[in-house]
């Protein structure tokens, strides 16, 4: 698979996500409202093995992109691996001993997002930072784009977001 | 009487939660690998082939001799230590090997640029709206610098984008090992370089600058 090839794959892995992360938001907050759903049960009782294959899936990109394409990480772009990365760790670690930690999901997913959000709005308007690049690699670098607005940040966020959705749906015992 | 076996209905009952449980797991893992699937299906269908070509003899790096002493790294246009030096004469070439020599004798602004920088690629226009407004002071030379030149980094090659930005003033390709960019200081992109016809430096600044702040720095250029 070449490089421009593995980077629609994921690019359209993260426009699925977002189309499920989409679709199941509205269906979790009813849910938390008391509206039973089997879509929500089954969310809720995989809830780590789903965070684990989006965690995993994300980091398994970024190195990728970083190892193979030799796409060098900006500042911003480590303090998302941070996040990530961990989220994997702690997510494939609490799938085998079948536990759901989701407050550390949530935080973790929540200070990933938000440094996704600066991070694409940054690439989107080069302006709201210093106004210019550093030779090495600045923060505005867009390594690749994709329908437009598919960028690397982006996807991350979306994989931040499709997690803190799948943490919205109730706790197990009220699910 | 016969005797009731009230284990078996009961074992039976609580197995069909498992296995509801195992068949949304079943669900969940092959809703995904088929969206897997399916994407990777396109994505190899879809990126086939297809790269950029270069028309021939032209080279996105090319070598450059400095000589003379080379200016200290930028920082700050306000306090720029450097002003008053002279600055080392350039010689290298353009993307089609014409001859390009950067040296005192007119008062000249060199641009230098990162075709992977977005600030870059928002100035470029601007600047060529600027040269078509007659911004260009009279008797004011203006030569870009393409460095920083990476394959691997988006919008490459930088000779094709020059070319589609239609960028009006003759473009230098630095070296690979950014020859021009560290002899004038370079530490980030865009870069300006003004200089009087004696070849003292009159200012330097870094960031995307207006037609109105471009043409105020060379009002006073000589």
């Amino acid at each position: 698979m070449s490089t421009d090839a593995v980077q629609l794959f994921t690019a359209l892995l993260a426009l699925a996500t977002l189309a499920a992360t989409v679709v199941f938001l509205p269906v979790a907050i009813r849910a938390r409202r008391g509206h039973d759903s089997e879509i929500v049960r089954a969310v809720v009782e995989y809830r780590s093995l789903i965070c684990a294959l989006i965690a995993g899936g994300s980091m398994a990109g970024s190195l990728y992109f970083s190892e193979v394409a030799h796409y060098v990480p900006c500042t911003l772009c480590w303090y998302q691996r941070i996040a990530m990365y961990s989220l994997a760790i702690i997510a494939i670690t609490a799938t085998i001993r079948r536990e759901t930690p989701t407050p550390y999901f949530i935080v973790l997913a929540s200070i990933g997002a938000i440094i996704s959000l600066y991070h694409w709005l940054l690439e989107r308007f080069p302006s709201i930072d210093t106004g210019a690049c550093s030779s090495a690699v600045p923060c505005t670098l867009v390594w690749f784009e994709k329908f437009g607005f598919v960028t690397l940040p982006f996807m991350a966020l979306v994989g931040f977001v499709a997690i803190l959705t799948v943490c919205v749906a109730p706790p197990k015992e009220v699910a | 009487m016969s005797k009731q076996t009230p284990n078996r209905p009961k074992a039976a009952t609580a197995a069909q939660p498992e296995r509801r449980k195992v068949s949304t797991l079943w669900v969940i893992i092959g809703v995904v690998a088929v969206v897997v699937v399916i994407a990777a299906v396109i994505a190899i269908v879809a990126s086939g082939g297809d790269s950029a070509k270069t028309a021939a003899g032209i080279e996105q790096t090319r070598p450059v001799t400095v000589s003379g002493t080379p200016l200290p790294q930028f920082e700050s246009t306000t306090d720029d230590t450097a002003i008053g030096n002279v600055v080392p004469t350039l010689t290298g070439a353009s993307f089609d090997g014409t001859p390009i020599t950067v040296q005192p004798g007119k008062p000249t602004m060199v641009v230098f640029l990162a075709h992977w920088c977005p600030h870059c690629q928002r100035e470029v226009p601007v600047l060529t709206q600027w040269a078509a407004d007659g911004g260009v002071p009279k008797g004011m030379d203006v030569i870009g610098v393409a460095t920083g030149t990476t394959p691997d980094r988006p919008n490459y090659p930088p000779s094709d984008w020059l070319e589609r930005e239609k960028f009006p003033f003759p473009v230098m390709a630095d070296s690979s090992d950014y020859a021009a960019a560290n002899a004038y200081g370079l530490s980030a992109f865009p870069y300006f370089v003004v200089f009087d016809s004696s070849g003292k430096l009159v200012t330097r600044a870094s960031g995307e600058l207006d037609p109105t702040t471009l043409t105020t720095m060379l009002q006073t250029v000589t």
